[in-house]
């Protein structure tokens, strides 16, 4: 009993120092420590050092491929990362504009689809599902000669399709260009990302199926639409999993590599719209061989997107419930 | 929101409506279920197929022929030419327009403003000349599906030894990060302890830098400990979680109600106790969630495998194994769309079937939908 | 006694287990990944170390897309193979440094480098470096022309000796030079409908059919064609040569006003099988290596012939050469022995057989004259080809390289791609500004890393 209060009274108040802690307390925080040690245990072995080293490097002139000559150059890295380097804010600009643009269609999109394959009006669910999430097996190589395959301009299908269906002009070498024309450029890695949100609807799924019916059930008996219900009810109750998808999803786009890589060679064209900032990492690093400036870079990139989601993290408790009671 | 009770199934409220009409209306409110349900199916189905449009491109490669893919007239099927064989060599069919009627003649000889044809039926009569520009013919299709380049993708790459790794690597991964995941989540989720926040954004923080970055150092310490050329670099660190699994536990866990732990703890039980029985049959549906996850992930895994397996060719997955079609020089979009075909076929069925363990776990935390 | 004789047991075993040296081999920056070409490497290993005990030679094979990010990978983290090979010019100058120098290890075997051109030896010496590698196999290149498709439209074949004249359909007597591929070509175009690309009813966007293409390269190697050159001159600064600045004007009429090269959209297409122009069967001629007669044209159902390069803008024909070498890691602990491996690679039946896989000449002279009638002879046994053009094209290899040194060589090949994929792009591409626009960048990247 004394447990239990001293427990729900510690759900009130934030943490303190292990000075101040009662006897229970204590106890439940070695219990913390014991459970969450696996992770502390890997993470100094494979991923500290390994970060650290990261960060040292950014303070060193490091060619990659005569690591033995490595020089110590302090600010340099970085004075020459945020003040002369132009390419740094344009890969910065790129990025955020195409966040800003994926990152509302694809949470959407996935909630919605989400929504519809949990729906009791769908006969079939369980194919539908899996067809739904097939394009998140593919393996990488197929799917980049698919999509080059699919979004060429004279004989890949949708230029075809768009032919058929609307009779405009849209294949061949005046038709519309997916993948080289820098109006349509985000559209085209739009389309190509809408593949990727498999991951996104299981989680939303898994989570929509937690909610309790009783819920459904009594709203409905009070006379609440269906718009009402998704509002108030299945919104609220699966916003940890909408709060996991935007913190996942933020972080894929912030460390967009492969697409602009492989389809557009990295160059960032057209026009520069898909110099994506780890396309520059990239560069700089594997091809110029500077491994210091590229820890830098990677580094400027790790210092913003710890405050995006530090912040995110502070606001989360207006708007995410959780039912356990956030500890 | 008030405290529920915990799950007793109760029983629906009587439903207004058709139940207490006749059967006539009922057979009608069942009747207009039905054409909402077919009229949603449809919809769903629509969106579907936009969906998947790509991987039906993928499909259909697969069972064409290296020349079909650049030939400038094929249609969209797998067809072949129609040939007709011919004093020792095979000559293509064409659509003729002679002499008032259109015929389907075999193009022996191609000139620039004419062309020499020869009958199929009545080979006898020798060649005949044609004027006018053969390209624009149209040739003759018949449907042909390439089903041979499956057996010839699956031998080129020694697809068996593949699969082998992948899924010896996939299975025991999944297992190892799904475990670790859940107890390192528990904890975060259930308890509190000093600089708990920030241990949770050292956590996340792990994902933020670009696994590039830490790349070289990385592969220096396992090459320190020996294990690069070996599975080890790839499989142990899964066994002390990450922080993808962990971080969506732990949202998981904090949306499980807390009577039952409170319960347990009266009765006396111990964290593991309580995790155990408690937690982990009520997380269920997100458990297999994250093995999912992780085992398709797995499944398609290609720079870390790459980077510590290169050049032990025994050893490595399908998805490094997929890159022998991409050589240099010689690419086989043809085989490489049909071995990709067979590398998802496992992860699809494995997901089909899975899915009755979200309905099943649904029905042991005593919530239905 | 019968401990002394354990003890000089495990001496022996422990000798012997000490003594073997482990060299690693890593390819796949050039040729090599192939699947065709991986069992001819093996079998040299095994081969190798079959007849041997000191050393344990080790295969580790990674694909190309790859190979550049794995090998810088192994490096810095201290885990260098030992020999890399076989890599061409631009993936030794991917890597400046890598390389160690061999002048110490031929001086101390005395090892015989007559029988090598001392030209192309002096390719591989590069200043600051020393000897980074012995040439081991050449690829000229030439045009190789589809004869079925050149029948069809009733044209003569090209010349196959260089300075020989050609005769058009008309009769008329030219020289070989880029105008008069150019009317070729032009005749070998051909849209839907059967027009080529000289009269007046062509589509340029319903093509299918064309007359001249470049297989697999980049943009200095399009323009070498045109005359030798590079983009940085000796003192470090950017320069667009003249001939270049005219044969980019020039690609650029052929792709967008004319039409005969397909420009982007119709090489990146399934009907040219995705920029396999050759194999596509939808190309009259193509510019192309030894190694692509080596690696793809074995299944390759149209007749076909080999041509001499025309007279480019400089008033001589350019046939751009690649050459392949083995270098030795200067990171690697164990450079003698890799020496060893090298200097078996290099006798001359294993340079054949090696050779031959990478679908290269052998660089030793004394190797040239018979090998190129037995390539032929291997791989084309039905097939009539003139193998003498090869040979000729390697008195007109381009100097300087296409492929040679410039200052931060991935970056400014990243500059010139860019501008490469705006010219295959862009319709109405203004060239003089989007070159001037070139030599600025070019220019202000080399300043930044002086």
């Amino acid at each position: 009993m004394e447990m239990l209060d001293a427990v729900q009274g510690a759900r009130k108040t934030k943490a303190r120092g292990w000075r101040r802690l009662t006897r229970a307390e204590r106890r439940e925080a070695r219990w913390g420590y014991a459970f969450i040690g696996l992770w502390i245990v890997g993470f100094l072995t494979f991923y500290f050092l390994p970060m650290a080293a990261s960060l040292v490097f950014s303070f060193f002139d490091f060619e990659l491929t005569r690591p033995d000559e490595a020089t110590f150059i302090g600010l340099d890295n970085w004075r020459k990362l945020l003040f002369e380097d132009p390419r740094v804010w344009q890969a910065l600009r790129v990025t955020f504009t195409f966040a800003l643009i994926s990152l509302p269609i694809g949470m959407i999109s996935a909630l919605f689809l989400a929504v519809l394959l949990n729906s009791e009006h769908l006969i079939g669910k369980s194919l539908f599902r899996t067809l739904f999430y097939a394009p998140t097996m593919v393996p990488i190589i197929a799917g980049v000669l698919i999509w080059s395959g699919v979004l060429n301009p004279t004989t890949g299908w949708i230029n075809q399709i768009i032919e058929a269906v609307t009779g405009l002009d849209a294949a061949g070498p005046n038709g519309i260009r997916w993948l080289n024309d820098p109006r349509i450029i985000y559209l085209s890695y739009v389309m190509i990302g809408f593949w990727a949100i498999g991951n996104a609807i299981l989680y939303n799924l898994a989570s929509l199926q937690g909610v309790p019916s009783e819920l459904y059930e009594a709203a409905k008996i009070d006379g609440a639409s269906w718009l009402r219900r998704l509002w108030s009810i299945t919104l609220p109750m699966i916003s940890p999993i909408i709060f996991y998808n935007l913190i996942l999803s933020i972080f894929g786009l912030m460390q967009y590599f492969e697409v602009p890589y492989v389809l557009n060679t990295g160059t960032g064209e057209p026009d520069g719209t898909t110099y994506f900032y780890i396309v520059h990492f990239y560069r700089q690093t594997f091809q110029n061989l500077d491994m210091g400036y590229g820890s830098a870079i990677a580094w400027l990139l790790y210092i913003i997107a710890i405050t995006i989601t530090a912040t995110l993290f502070a606001t989360a408790n207006r708007w995410v419930y959780y039912a356990g009671g956030n500890r | 929101m008030a405290v529920r009770k915990p799950a007793t199934p109760q029983p629906p409220a009587p439903p207004r409506g058709p139940e207490s009409y006749g059967s006539a209306e009922r057979q009608a409110a069942a009747y207009r279920g039905l054409i909402v349900k077919i009229l949603f199916t449809s919809f769903v189905l629509v969106i579907l197929l936009l969906y998947i449009m790509p991987l039906g491109y993928s499909f259909i490669t697969s069972f064409k022929s290296k020349s079909q893919v650049s030939d400038v007239n094929a249609p969209v099927l797998p067809s072949a030419r129609v040939t007709f064989d011919w004093e020792g060599e095979s000559y293509e069919v064409y659509e003729v327009p002679i002499e008032g009627e259109t015929r389907e003649l075999a193009l022996t000889v191609r000139r620039r403003d004419h062309a020499f044809f020869v009958d199929p039926q009545n080979p006898g009569a020798g060649e005949i000349r044609w004027e006018g520009r053969w390209r624009s013919l149209d040739p003759v299709y018949e449907l042909a599906f390439q089903w041979g380049n499956y057996p010839t993708a699956f031998e080129f790459i020694d697809f068996l030894q593949l699969l082998r790794n992948t899924l010896f690597y996939a299975i025991v991964t999944t297992f190892a990060a799904t475990s670790s995941a859940a107890i390192v989540a528990y904890g975060f989720a259930r308890f509190r302890f000093p600089l708990k926040g920030l241990l949770f954004m050292v956590l996340i923080s792990t994902i933020i830098l670009p696994s590039q970055a830490t790349l070289v150092p990385q592969y220096a310490v396992f090459f320190q400990f020996g294990w690069v050329g070996t599975w080890l670099p790839l499989i142990i660190p899964t066994f002390f979680s990450n922080a993808y699994n962990v971080f969506l536990l732990r949202q998981y866990f904090l949306t499980i109600p807390t009577e039952l732990e409170e319960a347990a703890r009266i009765d006396g039980a111990g964290p593991i106790r309580t995790f155990v029985q408690i937690i982990l049959p009520q997380a269920v549906p997100a458990l297999i969630a994250v093995s999912l996850f992780h085992f398709f992930f797995a499944w398609n895994d290609f720079f870390g495998p790459l980077i510590y397996l290169a050049g032990n060719d025994n050893l490595q997955p399908l998805s490094v194994g997929l890159f022998r079609f991409n050589g240099l020089y010689a690419t086989e979009p043809q085989l490489i769309q049909a071995a990709s075909v067979m590398t998802m076929i496992i992860p699809l069925l494995i997901f089909f079937f899975a899915q009755r363990f979200f309905m099943q776990g649904v029905v042991v935390t005593g919530v239905d939908k | 006694m019968r401990r002394f004789a354990i003890l000089l047991l495990a001496l022996a075993f422990a000798g012997a287990a000490a003594a073997q040296t482990q060299i690693r081999w890593y390819v796949g920056l050039g040729a090599g990944s192939d699947v065709g070409v991986i069992p001819v490497q093996e079998e040299f290993v095994a081969n190798f170390n079959a007849s041997q005990d000191d050393i344990e030679l080790i295969l580790e094979i990674v694909d190309n897309d790859q190979a550049y990010d794995v090998l810088a990978t192994q490096i810095a983290a201290g885990n260098p193979p030992d020999i890399v090979g076989p890599v061409g010019i631009r993936g030794r100058n991917a890597f400046p440094g890598i390389f160690a120098d061999l002048t110490p290890y031929i001086e101390a075997t005395d090892y015989d480098l007559s029988d090598f051109d001392p030209a192309l030896v002096d390719v591989y010496n590069v200043e600051g470096e020393g000897q980074i590698g012995i040439p081991f196999a050449v690829f000229p290149s030439y045009i190789t022309y589809n004869k079925t498709l050149f029948d069809e439209a009733g044209l003569p074949y090209p010349p196959h000796a260089y300075g020989e004249p050609y005769t058009t359909w008309e009769g008329e007597t030219v020289d070989w030079d880029l105008a008069a591929m150019r009317d070729v070509g032009m005749l070998l175009t051909v849209d839907a409908n059967g027009f080529d690309a000289a009269m007046p009813e062509f589509d340029n966007n319903n093509v299918v059919q064309w007359g001249f293409g470049e297989q697999w390269t980049d943009l200095r190697g399009r323009l070498a064609k045109f005359g030798a050159g590079t983009f940085v001159d000796e003192n470090g600064d950017a320069i667009i040569p003249a001939h270049w600045a005219q044969g980019v004007q020039w690609l650029h009429d052929a792709m967008w006003v004319d039409g005969w090269i397909p420009n982007a959209p119709y090489s990146g297409s399934d009907f040219l099988a995705a920029g396999d122009l050759l194999a596509s069967g939808n190309v009259g001629m193509v510019h192309t290596h030894l190694w692509y007669q080596g690696c793809c044209m074995a299944g390759f159902e149209d007749e076909w012939d080999l041509a001499a390069m025309p007279t480019g803008l400089t008033g001589v024909p350019v046939a751009k050469l690649h050459g392949d070498t083995f270098g030795i890691t200067s990171a690697s602990p164990n450079k003698e022995a890799a020496f060893e491996v090298l200097v078996a690679m290099f006798e001359p039946e294993n340079m054949v057989t090696l050779s031959e896989i990478y679908g290269g000449m052998p660089a030793r002279e004394s190797l040239a004259g018979s090998y190129i009638a037995s390539f032929g002879e291997n791989n084309f046994p039905d097939r009539d080809v003139d193998w003498s053009v090869v040979t000729a094209s390697l008195g007109y290899a381009d100097s300087p390289s296409h492929e040679g040194p410039l200052p931060a060589f991935r970056d400014a090949e990243q500059l010139y791609i860019a501008f490469d994929q705006r010219l295959n792009n862009e319709a109405d591409l203004d060239v003089g500004s989007e070159l001037a626009l070139l030599q600025a960048e070019l220019q202000l990247l080399f300043d930044s890393v002086r």
